[in-house]
């Protein structure tokens, strides 16, 4: 009995993890522009909202095959709908391609900067905070 | 032969004009003259019937936008964001005070954690025209004012009184985040002088602090229809130990609007916050 609480204690404490601490931030200060990832998995959920848009992937470790759902930060929904997505490109089961920088922290969290739908292999741009303009 | 080299080093550089002239008009090459009102004032919003907004952009650390003698910034000369994270060292053009240079350092070295624009709060002064959503310019010279609508920068708008008042003095003038605008008109330039200030944010996103001393002198030109050129001067002996200038040019994007950004929408305190039936008050749906 001990044990599965603890066992449940620990998987809400993983599950928790996941979900990112801050809603609107500093791009510098929450994740590493040195720390490029590129990931695929299959889309588990998508948070449509301001100030950045989220979207969750399932994605399997190739050597050991565990499954880790991973949290992926966007731009704004108009900062989005203007580099061509719409609240339903993202459908939950999707497999999708995401490019970014990783976070500081180590979570499985990631700033999304180009989004490849698998499927027809288009990129979409992630309307990400990262960068300068010229 | 030499006349051949001659010609080969003439068409050269008229290639290499031409560019530079497209890349200052935008617009498919052509560059068509600012807009007129009709009773000759530069237009530096939309022409009736057009569409078109400001495409702010990200200027991330003002101190890379200081004007040299060579009348180009840092970042004109290559010079990218990310080099200059070098804390006050690597801004011996920025004449900090003591205790500026600490807190500004402070904010470099913790990559701007504590940013407030970064939690949603406005950005105030010369921040306004380089956080990355389009703004408006609506001049309204029937009631002596300037209206600009950011869509960004949590969806502000400024008024400039453009009918000779003087800013309020003493405890009449309540500090804001956008303080208290009175503008005119120099020759084809917006003047717009700007005091009372809060000191709840910072100058930009590297952590430029200011005092609410603070006194924005700014000049908004439009030399073409696609471009408006930015000027503000940085005036807070608080922070500061003399007046600085910063510098760039805000793209005309001539088929946008502007939409709907809330950055409050995500607010974390909110969302943990319950009605009388214990259920979430502002979670997301």
């Amino acid at each position: 009995m001990r044990t599965t609480l603890l066992a449940a204690a620990v998987t809400i404490s993983l599950v928790l993890a996941v979900v990112p601490v801050a809603a609107h931030h500093s791009f510098s200060a929450e994740f590493d522009a040195a720390k490029p990832f590129k990931l695929t998995g299959v889309v588990t959920k998508i948070e449509w909202q301001n100030p950045h848009t989220f979207f969750y992937l399932d994605i399997t470790d190739d050597q050991t095959k565990k499954v880790t759902n991973w949290a992926f930060e966007m731009g704004s929904p108009n900062g989005l709908m203007r580099n061509g997505w719409t609240r339903n490109t993202l459908k939950v089961g999707d497999v999708v391609s995401v490019e970014g920088s990783l976070a500081r922290d180590g979570s499985p969290y990631g700033n999304a900067r180009t989004v490849i739908l698998t499927s027809t292999g288009k990129r979409l741009f992630a309307a990400s905070s990262q960068t300068e303009n010229p | 032969m030499r006349a051949a080299f001659a010609l080969t080093i003439a068409i050269v550089v008229a290639a290499f004009w031409t560019a530079r002239a497209q890349d200052r008009g935008g617009g498919g090459g052509r560059i068509e003259p600012a807009p007129r009102l009709v009773d000759g004032t530069p237009n530096l919003g939309r022409v009736p019937g057009e569409k078109g907004v400001w495409d702010v952009p990200y200027i991330q650390n003002m101190g890379m936008r200081i004007p040299g003698r060579d009348g180009k910034t840092a970042a004109e000369r290559g010079a990218t964001a990310e080099s200059g994270r070098g804390g006050s060292k690597a801004e011996p053009d920025v004449p900090f005070l003591p205790w500026a240079r600490a807190i500004y350092d402070y904010n470099s070295r913790n990559n701007s954690k504590y940013d407030p624009e970064g939690y949603c709060l406005p950005p105030g002064g010369p921040r306004l025209m380089a956080t990355p959503y389009p703004m408006e310019i609506i001049q309204q010279p029937d009631h002596k004012r300037v209206l600009m609508i950011f869509e960004g920068a949590t969806h502000i708008w400024r008024e400039i009184y453009m009918d000779g008042r003087p800013h309020p003095h003493g405890d009449e003038l309540n500090p804001t985040y956008l303080g208290h605008s009175v503008g005119r008109w120099e020759r084809d330039a917006l003047v717009v002088d700007v005091v009372g200030f809060n000191e709840n944010s910072w100058l930009d996103y590297y952590g430029h602090p200011h005092t609410d001393l603070l006194h924005v002198v700014e000049r908004f030109t439009r030399p073409n229809k696609a471009t408006l050129h930015y000027e503000a001067l940085i005036d807070d002996p608080g922070a500061y130990s003399r007046p600085w200038t910063v510098a760039w040019n805000i793209p005309w994007k001539a088929d946008g609007e502007l939409t709907e950004y809330i950055c409050q929408e995500n607010n974390k305190y909110l969302q943990k916050l319950t009605d009388d039936f214990g259920q979430p008050l502002f979670a997301p749906r």
